[in-house]
């Protein structure tokens, strides 16, 4: 009996001994990660700065006389709106015609255009942001056999598995957003995130983005945690994201960050926390730079938004299919920078706050000289 | 002996009857028992209960707006759609145009009576089934939306209407839910104690009946029309007040959960009719069973299987109680 008491007190001395030399090196461990994300954030706070996606070419020798059909994966979405009326605008100064299918989002209303695109002999169909190419593959097959080259910007993350069919994509980075978005719970929260993440899993970009912010969360903050992961179908953001919120960070009242990973779903985000108590204790982060979101920072109800230029993914995709269109490589990524709006820098984008204000314009300078075009 | 007989047929108190009247509220206690059991701290405070009451305040309304055409005979789709149009004036002439907010509430409502009097003027006058012209009208409005608001989202809405909506709050509950509770009241007292209200029924049971009667059925069907056009066009302020932003897609979402939680509501309270009561009592019923099952984290298509699946079960209750026969709802 003595033995075993000694025994225990024994193994209690030693564990105490044992768990005072490890904490301060957990907690160095903690802040070292907590330094980490911040580094890794700094990045994305800086005015975005052009790197050249590949050689210069003479675009406009390369533009002359081609047509290129954009078909949005919905015409009723003003981001995608935005970026291809810019698209308009840079082709008609190279000579590239670009035309919109106006669509509603209706997968036969897509095939129209292929369909438009074909028999109208245009040389590109560009799908952007959202179209699946494998929804339509008859169509890209038909389009590619007749001569048009069929093109994806604005839609894969590196890391998926592209279609064979399709000539060439512009990728974008959404598992480097996801990072963006897990680093920054883990820096604003001093290393004790509690999130509530809230996703659409049927939209293609979502699975690379959690995977970022999971992958954030386990390189530099093992201790963070997702609390709950809410699933909401897109049709039903209205109806389900402001009670699912609302409970949740009833459930657990530790919850200190909410990350609607698309930043349209901040509005139902919004007057849950603001319902709950939690506006301001709560942080909210996401995705998209959408401009009413961007107002919602400067009234203190969301803390960050990622955002990037409209007129530089125009940019960005004009170049990208034309050295496709013309037998050039193209580049494999968009590289159109993502830069983090917060209460420190919303005002740049206006008030209220527009699509593509607040990024600076290095993009322009040095798309034209990589273009052979003059200053304008 | 047959008079014994009768007497036995008609007790004072038909059980039957009464259970048929309370079963909804009774399934409703004990599902709050049950999610109270499983999560005492967490689901079983008043802060839950208030937020629920507050948040669903628009889709109450919404429920209330479809039951007076539904009274009288009559099916209104167009309250998502009239919904999301109001909340949508109200971003666009109080944000964009810079209009005062008691002004661009007002002008949301009357939007609202225009609705309802279109409908009207289509169904009434030239006879077209409210089914078509309800569905039509919300196509119609869905793009006059998205052509107004740019197919954006608008924030930034007066404060003070978010003040008046979610802002202050009696007993821990959020002013919104008041509005739909003074509304509830309302319609209650119209239904069930004013000539208007038996008016409005009679019209629904037999319209030409009614019209025999003496009843001027066309004016009937017009005022409610119109109500459900001016009450959806409330619960569109009411979402407005609640986001703080109009946003051009979503109040068609409400459009099913409201038809769900009005057919409910009619196997309750006053069984076989559409019931302003029975219309509140089912919505809440439905937004507890669904807040119950988001805090046990279950994934959010099991709450599309509770809504539909609460209400086959019970009307189907409600039908076998009665023994089956025919109902007096379309």
């Amino acid at each position: 009996m003595m033995v075993r008491v000694r025994l225990d007190l024994v193994s209690f001395v030693a564990g105490a001994v044992l768990a005072a030399g490890t904490l301060p090196a957990f907690a160095q461990d903690a802040e070292a990660g907590v330094e980490r994300a911040r580094q890794a954030l700094a990045v994305y706070q800086e005015k975005p700065v052009f790197k050249a996606p590949a050689e210069p070419f003479d675009a406009k020798a390369c533009a002359k006389g081609k047509r290129m059909l954009s078909i949005p994966n919905s015409s009723a979405n003003p981001f995608l709106k935005g970026i291809i009326d810019r698209m308009k605008l840079v082709g008609k100064e190279l000579g590239l015609d670009v035309v919109e299918w106006e669509n509603q989002g209706q997968p036969s209303q897509w095939v129209q255009g292929f369909e438009y695109a074909i028999r109208d002999k245009f040389d590109i169909i560009d799908l952007i942001s959202g179209i699946d190419p494998a929804t339509v593959a008859p169509q890209v097959k038909a389009a590619s056999d007749a001569g048009v080259k069929v093109m994806t910007s604005h839609f894969y993350d590196p890391s998926d598995k592209q279609s064979p069919l399709v000539s060439s994509s512009l990728t974008i980075g959404f598992n480097e957003i996801g990072k963006i978005l897990g680093n920054w719970a883990i820096a604003n929260t001093d290393g004790k995130a509690n999130i509530i993440l809230v996703v659409s899993n049927e939209v293609p970009p979502t699975a690379p983005l959690v995977r970022g912010i999971k992958s954030a969360l386990a390189d530099n903050c093992p201790d963070c945690k997702i609390a709950q992961e809410i699933n909401v179908g897109v049709t039903e953001w209205a109806t389900k994201i402001q009670p699912s919120v609302q409970s949740a960070v009833q459930a657990d009242p530790d919850v200190n960050v909410v990350i609607p990973i698309y930043d349209s779903m901040s509005q139902f985000v919004v007057p849950a926390l603001r319902l709950t108590g939690k506006t301001g204790s709560v942080k909210v982060a996401t995705f998209n730079g959408t401009p009413f979101v961007l107002d919602f920072i400067s009234q203190g109800v969301v803390d960050m938004d990622i955002g990037e230029s409209l007129d530089w993914i125009a940019y960005a995709t004009i170049d990208g299919h034309l050295r496709d269109a013309c037998g050039l490589k193209s580049p494999s990524a968009l590289n159109v920078p993502f830069y983090i709006f917060d209460k420190n820098n919303v005002a740049d984008a206006g008030s209220p706050a527009k699509f593509d204000t607040g990024y600076g314009d290095a993009y322009v300078a040095g798309f034209r000289k990589l273009w052979g075009l003059g200053a304008e | 002996m047959t008079e014994a007989v009768a007497t036995r047929k008609k007790p004072a108190v038909n059980y039957h009857r009464l259970f048929e009247r309370v079963a909804l509220v009774l399934v409703w206690l004990i599902i709050i028992a049950v999610f109270g059991a499983i999560m005492p701290r967490s689901f079983l405070n008043w802060g839950n209960f208030s937020i629920m009451f507050a948040s669903y305040a628009p889709a109450a309304l919404l429920a209330l707006a479809i039951i007076v055409p539904l009274t009288a005979g009559d099916y209104d789709l167009s309250v998502g759609a009239t919904l999301t149009l109001s909340s949508c004036v109200i971003g666009v002439l109080n944000v964009w145009a810079g209009l005062p907010i008691l002004l661009v509430v007002l002008l949301a409502l009357l939007a609202g009576l225009v609705v309802g009097l279109v409908n009207a003027f289509f169904i009434v006058y030239v006879r077209i089934p409210s089914l078509v012209v309800t569905l039509g009208t919300t196509s119609l409005m869905t793009g006059i939306v998205q052509w107004m608001t740019n197919s954006s989202t608008i924030g930034g809405i007066d404060n003070a209407l978010i003040m008046a909506v979610v802002g202050g709050r009696l007993f821990g509950v959020p002013y919104a839910f008041y509005y739909a509770l003074v509304a509830a009241i309302a319609m209650s007292y119209v239904f069930d104690f004013t000539p208007l209200g038996r008016r409005l029924l009679f019209v629904g049971r037999g319209r030409e009946v009614a019209r025999l009667n003496g009843i001027a059925v066309d004016r009937v069907r017009v005022g409610a029309l119109v109500a459900s056009g001016v009450i959806s066009a409330a619960a569109g302020v009411l979402y407005a007040g609640v986001l703080g932003s109009a946003d051009p897609y979503s109040g068609l979402n409400y459009l099913l959960p409201a038809f769900a939680a009005a057919f409910l509501g009619a196997t309750t309270i006053l069984p076989g009719r559409f019931n302003p009561w029975g219309a509140i009592v089912a919505v809440y019923f439905l937004a507890t069973g669904i807040t119950g099952l988001t805090m046990l984290g279950i994934p959010l298509w099991v709450t599309n299987v509770f809504n539909g699946g609460a209400l086959i079960l019970a009307v189907t209750i409600s039908q076998l109680t009665r023994g089956r026969e025919a109902s007096d709802i379309g």
